[in-house]
């Protein structure tokens, strides 16, 4: 009898060969290999789709620039990723001919390439973090709207740094043997400054219907596509408030004077009804000027602040100057203070931009764990199947980010 | 069972080892590699330039078209899949389509939600920052201290 092809039949001697029939004409790795891919297919088909559905349903979407993105960094990335696919199939090439030493070199190459990819991604991410761009929130210090809960947030912002900033000098004072720094003073002066000149101003302006005040607060912390805060404006409003803060103390000292003349009245009893109502309107009129004078005051302070960039020549945004050095003008290695920025659409785009590349990366990272268990292995023909499979691997993982780069860096 | 301990080459009847002498090669891959080059270049170009202001939409058709392009190199030659048999249409088409039915089945629900937004929602959504550039040198105007007499 026979079945199928090759069957022999022995005849009831013994040795019965039977020969496996694949269904389908490629080995069982290679299969599962094509298997396991079609998921990642569709794994990353739901991560790039819903970015592109949320992205171009969002009312609002921020550019690369704003979010720091940098398109030649992605294209070099994709340069290496490319680079890597070449190394790893050449690798393949080597190991059918058993060019052993070949083999291994190429894929220590392509192990040496992910990891630059990698090592790139890291930077990129680091990037990002240092200006207050996270995934989520609490981290995140991303706000959509110039409203009154960014303001907030910046108050509470500078009003966390200026008592952290407190606590520490007081605790260096009361240390006899150490001294307090300058730089330190010179932080907590801004940043006091700050909170009632900058923070402060701001909501109050707004609770008089002056939402324009929180605009002009978000763009002096982070301003739009890099440009540094405007001169003109600023030192206008810088003389408009030097005048009025004149006003003001012209005021108290007239209603002063008024409030003891009128009080002298009282006492001598030659006061009248008009009098005594006036006394009362001055002294309520005298509580509240102090406050304003303050207030006004403050302001100065923080726009000859926002006006001296101190070591550089221009004009920069707070965040952006915080992340320098006072002094050199050099950039610090985590900035001193990050301040809540105001960017719409900013927060799905993190959580979009993270969830995508960080799972990417998670792959890449596999695929160099298995380039790291290849190296030491002799890649002769018998290994094969192993290099190919590992090769089909990492050129999808660079499928992915062929759509990745112009998704998120080019859109 | 053990007919993918690689001494055989693919299998008993397994006969892709013969075909892989003949595909592929240095020079190919080189000129694919030289393809995703130019791909990867055109694709950048096409991102910083004037049609992504004046119709985005095609500059977004024609960024996704060299990337399709890309792909289609990788997975032909890189992959192989140029000379594999008819086995790769199973895997690949079904994956292909469920990526664009995901896409279009989501469009209209999440990709039009702001059609159905709410009035609070509305009110908390943000707005694009152009206005800010307008209305950036202009704050002066308005520090009307009306605190004085009012309360």
């Amino acid at each position: 009898m026979t079945d199928g092809d090759g069957h022999q039949d022995d005849h009831g001697h013994g040795h019965i060969h039977l020969e496996y029939q694949p269904a389908l004409p490629l080995n069982n790795g290679k299969l599962c290999m094509w298997l396991f891919l079609s998921t990642e297919i569709m794994f990353f088909a739901a991560l790039i789709g819903t970015y592109i559905v949320i992205r171009f349903g969002a009312p609002v979407w921020p550019t690369p620039e704003e979010m720091h993105l940098s398109e030649p960094v992605g294209a070099f990335n994709t340069f290496v990723l490319i680079c890597s696919s070449v190394t790893i199939v050449l690798a393949l090439e080597a190991a059918k001919s058993s060019q052993v030493s070949r083999a291994r070199l190429y894929i220590i190459i392509t192990f040496l390439l992910g990891s630059l990819f990698l090592g790139v991604k890291a930077y990129e991410y680091r990037s990002k973090f240092s200006h207050g761009i996270y995934p989520q929130l609490p981290r995140s210090l991303m706000y959509e709207k110039p409203d009154v809960y960014y303001a907030a947030a910046v108050h509470k912002s500078l009003l966390t740094a200026q008592e952290e900033l407190t606590g520490k000098v007081q605790a260096l004072e009361a240390d006899e043997e150490q001294e307090v720094p300058a730089v330190m003073q010179q932080r907590l002066s801004t940043v006091t400054a700050l909170t009632t000149g900058l923070a402060r101003w701001t909501e109050e302006e707004a609770a008089f219907g002056n939402t324009e005040a929180i605009v002009q607060l978000a763009s002096l912390v982070n301003p739009v596509q890099g440009k540094g805060p405007q001169e003109t404006p600023l030192r206008a409003e810088k003389e408009a408030i030097e005048v009025r803060l004149k006003d003001l103390e012209g005021q108290q000292k007239q209603l002063l004077a008024e409030q003891t003349a009128l009080q002298q009245k009282v006492d001598d009893e030659t006061a009248n009804e008009d009098d005594a109502t006036r006394l009362e309107t001055v002294a309520a009129e005298l509580l509240i000027i102090p406050e304003q004078i303050s207030l006004a005051s403050s302001r100065v302070k923080a726009l000859n602040f926002l006006l001296n960039p101190g070591a550089s020549s221009e004009l920069m945004g707070l965040n952006e100057r915080f992340s320098k050095d006072e002094e050199t003008g050099e950039k610090l290695a985590r900035p001193w203070l990050i301040l809540p920025i105001m960017i719409p659409g900013a927060n799905m785009w993190a959580a979009t931009y993270f969830l995508m590349t960080g799972f990417h990366a998670i792959h890449v990272l596999v695929g160099l764990i298995i380039f790291a268990l290849a190296i030491p292995m002799t890649l002769d023909r018998s290994r094969e199947v192993f290099l190919e499979n590992s090769g089909l691997y990492w050129h999808f993982v660079d499928l992915v980010w062929i759509f990745l780069f112009p998704l998120l860096y080019l859109f | 069972m053990s007919e993918n301990q690689s001494n055989h080459e693919g299998g008993p009847q397994g006969h892709d080892s013969h075909d892989h002498e003949d595909h592929g090669g240095f020079t190919t891959y080189m000129f694919v590699f030289g393809g995703l080059i130019v791909l990867t270049i055109i694709s950048f170009w096409i991102g910083n330039s004037d049609l992504k202001n004046q119709s985005p939409v095609a500059a977004w058709a024609g960024m996704m078209a060299v990337s399709c392009g890309k792909a289609m190199l990788v997975i032909l030659f890189f992959m192989h899949l140029k000379w594999e048999a008819n086995w790769k249409y199973v895997l690949t088409i079904p994956a292909m389509m469920m990526s664009i039915f995901l896409v279009v089945m989501l469009v209209p629900d999440v990709g039009m939600r702001t059609l159905r937004y709410s009035e609070e929602r509305i009110i908390h959504a943000a707005e694009s920052t152009l206005h800010i550039d307008e209305h950036g040198g202009e704050h002066d105007e308005d520090n009307d201290h009306s605190e004085d007499a009012a309360h």
